[in-house]
């Protein structure tokens, strides 16, 4: 009769431990620029949280808990990101981190993260670095800046004729500039296609036409364009036309050739120019498609890699806590999202997601670093101010125009 | 030889508008003595009245200058005559930091207000450019260089013809002369200040159609316009006009032929150089 | 005990008390973040306030130290604590031609000079890829394994960096007092109030300003590095940005030129409103700053510490 009465009991007082540990919203962090000049971005990333984060918690949150993403502002700057995240994670006691957005402030925050053992699942920022470093608290679900160029690699090996005779690379001078810059410039070193024009150019220049003067002196088939800045990708695309360029093809590599924003400002001048990297899942996937209805029914904007991303990594962090067995003790808990973090294997909109250490097409030794990013690359073609994904075929939405029509 | 004569137009057709930044700085400078380090926010305030002036009124920008123009004078008048009229006694630095917080200030203001979104103006005959012999000309960036001179134009009449004018050129000279001839040397700074504000609001919508706008902006040009003003000499108006161009010149020619990226730093090294051995700028027009 | 001893002291005292009491891992890097830009703040002073020269390029001297240090460490195996004063010395030794250039510049003139002057520093440290890396900058993953008092130093907890902030503002404010008092803080009030009479007198204007800024970038440098070993990653963006630059001229306004105690008053003030705006108030904390600093100069150029001096010494006269 006792020893009921005592198992009763135990099981009540289990009952309201893990009751009280139900109760408990699972808190993510998500260290963003909510104001200053990266603001337009840190709002992307909020909206395709939030609209994450309603799903999960409409489907029941994670094993009955329900799942909390608390935003921090870090302005684009890696002083205050490494101040929030560590604020997330010691007085908000947050079991994972995402978000960063720029590299910059990626790095801080990875830093943080891995001496603060807390896992960190990077969500878009690209830097190499940030997953080669060997930290094994940090996670990567999206390309790095290097693996970006590898649908551009593919398109011109294997479609007919797309060889390029010469080519010029004008890139921005941050570490996204120069690392695109430099995976596309040695990518056709390999393929013997001479780079008659290399050029750097600093973030948000005024006026890119002396640029573009001289790299029409040069003649060359290709242009590709590397652009960290949305301006940056307009003013080059259009002082280009203006200057009387006319190449095979403009390919643009850079998250600013692949906005609405680059259609509405130059019109029809955008017409015909590739955008490279700006993967966001592949829209021949009916989910894909399902969850682009969705997010332009709720917000009256159509997704691309930045929504597609950080949509992504609440889902793969909610399947991995899932699969975490938590115990409400803080180190313990993050350690346990970590394992499952390594073991994870599941699609999702933006594409397969597996954690692997490998080397990457620059060499970088990476850790915890996606192993199906290079498929993740695409090269996009804007076509009547839409832009489509062209190559490869499996995840083309349309024909693709090759070479660029001579225009008179 | 094609490429030379295309940038050497880009530099010319550039540094005009640089130039006009610049002038409002320079007449400033010149009566008040002192370095309004909130000017380039008086510019970046003129290219979002442009862009809001097409954005909610359809009104081209090359229009809406007549509107704005006033306005900004309007606005230059009353900072000074609140704002800045009781911290210049404090002294050239006092004066100096105080802009540097105004700056700081109208910018994030700016960016609180309209988000960080770059924004373009597009204009339908923005898209193909004019190619009179070969070398292509955008066509805002040409109406706006023509709009340029004569606003040049004006402000040379202006200062040479008129009552007023004759009062700022005589205050710039020498302040205390001024007052003993009877100047009010004090409605003389504030309708300075106004004119200031007016052409770099005025500067900033002849830009923006060619440029990108961003609450923050100003950052970039202030740089541009201190390099512009300098290479001039302070306190020069046609000093600000050639080294408008010269910078825009430089700056083309250097990007073709030099590198694209340390373009901007040939420019620092100029102003330095200028600054150091030249200080009444490179025509020795400065004060 | 002379007051300033005892005030000295009593500062000491509470630096050494707050980690007693504030147990609060996020508290405690807000602290060190007010005592490292108390650093900045001084070292801006030195030069501002003292000598009376507006600089805006001070980030650049702060971009040498950390630079420094972190090349030291990462690529020469020199421990932080070393790299952190070479660090400041580097600062001041790139200062010395800066200063026999600019400073034949008065006022105004000074100030845009050494905008360039920041200007070229911040493309140096984007280009001169060989040493500097670049936009890639530098990581520092793992601090080397010391030994203090028997006790193995733990890198993960805050205390030891909070200890060097605290070492290095102390270091910085007493180089302000000292300067204050000494035959060179005479010379530099001279040279505020009147430069030409004061070389009229005989002083050597030049040697003084360019002394005054070899010891603002000695400060300036160890800030710097202080950077480099607290927050780990160095990138031309972070550190030598035009920003940084203004924030340092701010918190030296704000707090009190020519005050010892004023950048510690103007790093308090301005990191708590920081911190409010950012949380509360989800706003740029820019706004406030330009805001205050035109309340400042309006209406207390003598800046809140100045100010509060002001008025004790009234009371006191009063009494």
């Amino acid at each position: 009769m006792m020893r009921r009465v005592m198992s009763q009991a135990l099981a009540a007082m289990g009952v309201l431990v893990s009751t009280s540990m139900l109760a408990q919203p699972i808190r993510i962090g998500a260290p963003q620029p909510v104001t200053g000049p990266d603001a337009p971005f840190g709002d992307k990333f909020k909206k395709a949280y939030g609209m994450a984060l309603e799903e999960i918690n409409a489907a029941g949150g994670i094993n009955g808990r329900k799942l909390e993403i608390v935003i921090e502002d870090h302005q684009a700057k890696n002083q205050l990101a490494a101040t929030v995240a560590e604020k997330l994670i010691t007085e908000g006691k947050v079991l994972a981190m995402t978000g960063g957005r720029a590299s910059g402030q990626a790095m801080e925050i990875a830093s943080v993260c891995q001496r603060l053992k807390t896992p960190y699942l990077v969500d878009h920022p690209s830097a190499d670095m940030i997953t080669a470093k060997g930290f094994e608290w940090v996670f990567r679900n999206n390309p790095t800046g290097s693996i970006y160029p590898m649908a551009f690699s593919d398109f011109i090996t294997n479609f007919p004729g797309a060889m390029p005779k010469s080519a010029a690379v004008v890139y921005d001078n941050t570490l996204f500039g120069k690392t695109i810059g430099g995976a596309v410039i040695k990518i056709l070193k390999a393929k013997n296609v001479p780079v008659v024009a290399d050029e750097a150019y600093p973030v948000n220049t005024l006026d890119f036409k002396p640029t573009m003067t001289k790299v029409k002196g040069t003649n060359p088939d290709y242009l590709l364009l590397v652009a960290v800045a949305p301006t940056d990708a307009v003013l080059l695309t259009r002082h280009a036309r203006e200057m009387g360029l006319s190449p095979r093809a403009f390919v643009g590599f850079g998250g600013g050739f692949g906005i609405a924003d680059f259609t509405n400002q130059l019109g029809p001048l955008a017409e015909n120019v590739f955008s490279s990297a700006a993967w966001s899942g592949n829209p021949n996937d009916p989910k894909t498609k399902t969850f682009y209805e969705k997010f332009h029914a709720k917000y009256d904007i159509w997704p691309h890699e930045h929504e597609v991303e950080g949509y992504s990594a609440i889902y793969i962090l909610a399947d991995a806590i899932r699969r975490a067995k938590l115990t409400g003790d803080l180190d313990a808990d993050r350690d346990a999202i970590r394992k499952a973090l390594l073991a994870t294997d599941m699609i999702t909109v933006f594409g397969k997601v597996k954690f692997g250490n490998w080397a990457g097409p620059l060499g970088d030794a990476y850790t915890n670093q996606n192993v199906y990013s290079p498929e993740q690359t695409v090269m996009a073609q804007w076509r009547g101010g839409q832009l489509l994904n062209v190559w490869p075929k499996a995840f083309a939405e349309t024909t693709l125009v090759f070479p660029e029509p001579v225009k008179k | 030889m094609d490429t030379f004569a295309q940038s050497l137009v880009s530099g010319v057709l550039t540094g005009a508008l640089y130039a006009m930044i610049g002038i409002g700085l320079t007449v400033v400078f010149g009566v008040m003595r002192i370095i309004n380090l909130a000017h380039g926010e008086m510019v970046m305030l003129g290219m979002f009245g442009a862009f809001w002036g097409q954005r909610l009124w359809k009104l081209d920008p090359f229009v809406s200058i007549l509107v704005w123009t006033p306005l900004m004078f309007l606005f230059g008048m009353l900072v000074y005559r609140f704002l800045l009229k009781k911290i210049i006694p404090g002294g050239e630095l006092n004066t100096l930091l105080y802009t540097a917080g105004l700056s700081l200030l109208i910018a994030n203001l700016a960016l609180f207000a309209w988000s960080g979104d770059y924004r373009t103006i597009s204009l339908s005959y923005g898209i193909t450019p004019v190619r009179p012999l070969g070398i292509a000309i955008s066509v805002p960036l040409a109406i706006a260089f023509v709009l340029a001179i004569l606003v040049t134009l004006a402000l040379w009449l202006f200062l040479s013809r008129t009552n007023l004018g004759r009062a700022i050129r005589a205050t710039s000279q020498s302040a205390e002369a001024a007052v003993l001839m009877g100047i009010d040397v004090e409605r003389v700074a504030m309708v300075t200040f106004g004119l200031g504000t007016a052409l770099a609001g005025a500067a900033g919508i002849l830009l923006a159609p060619s440029l990108y706008l961003y609450p923050t902006v100003g950052e970039l040009l202030i740089v541009k316009c201190f390099v512009v003003v300098v290479l001039g000499g302070l306190g020069s108006v046609p000093g600000a006009i050639a080294g408008g161009i010269l910078l825009g010149v430089v700056e083309s020619l250097g990007a073709v032929y030099v590198s694209s990226t340390y373009k901007d730093g040939i420019g620092f090294v100029l102003f330095l150089a200028v600054l150091l051995y030249r200080p009444s700028g490179l025509f020795g027009a400065g004060k | 005990m002379t007051r300033k001893l005892a005030l000295t002291l009593a500062g000491v005292a509470v630096l050494a008390a707050i980690p007693l009491f504030v147990q609060n891992s996020f508290l405690l890097h807000v602290c060190i973040l007010v005592l490292m830009w108390t650093v900045l703040g001084a070292a801006w002073n030195v030069l501002g306030g003292f000598a009376g020269q507006v600089s805006f390029g001070h980030a650049a001297l702060f971009a040498v130290g950390a630079y420094t240090t972190v090349i030291l460490f990462l690529k020469g195996g020199l421990a932080p604590w070393w790299g952190i004063p070479l660090g400041g010395l580097a600062a001041a030794l790139v200062s010395v031609p800066i200063g026999f250039l600019c400073f034949r510049l008065r006022g105004p003139y000074f100030a845009l000079a050494t905008l360039a002057v920041a200007e070229i520093v911040k493309l140096v440290a984007l280009n001169w890829e060989s040493v500097t890396a670049g936009s890639v900058g530098y990581l520092i993953t793992t601090l080397p394994p010391v030994r203090l008092f028997g006790l193995e130093v733990n890198w993960e907890k805050k205390l030891p960096f909070y200890a060097a902030a605290a070492a290095l503002a102390i270091v910085a404010l007493l180089t302000t007092g000292w300067l204050r008092n000494s035959r060179l803080g005479a010379y530099l009030v001279a040279i505020r109030e009147n430069e030409d009479a004061a070389e009229a007198v005989g002083i050597d204007t030049v040697r003084a300003k360019v002394v005054t800024l070899a010891l603002s970038a000695f400060l300036a440098g160890m800030g710097g590095g202080f950077y480099a070993f607290y927050f780990r990653y160095v990138d031309p963006d972070a550190v030598a940005g035009i920003g940084l630059s203004m924030e340092m001229v701010f918190i030296a306004v704000v707090g009190g030129l020519g005050t010892v105690g004023g950048p510690l008053i103007g790093a308090v003030f301005l990191t708590a409103v920081a911190e409010l705006v950012r949380d509360r108030f989800q706003m740029g904390h820019l706004i406030f700053y330009g805001l205050f600093m035109m309340l400042v100069i309006r209406f207390m150029p003598e800046g809140i510490w100045g100010r509060v001096r002001r008025l004790t010494a009234g009371l006191k006269a009063g009494a």
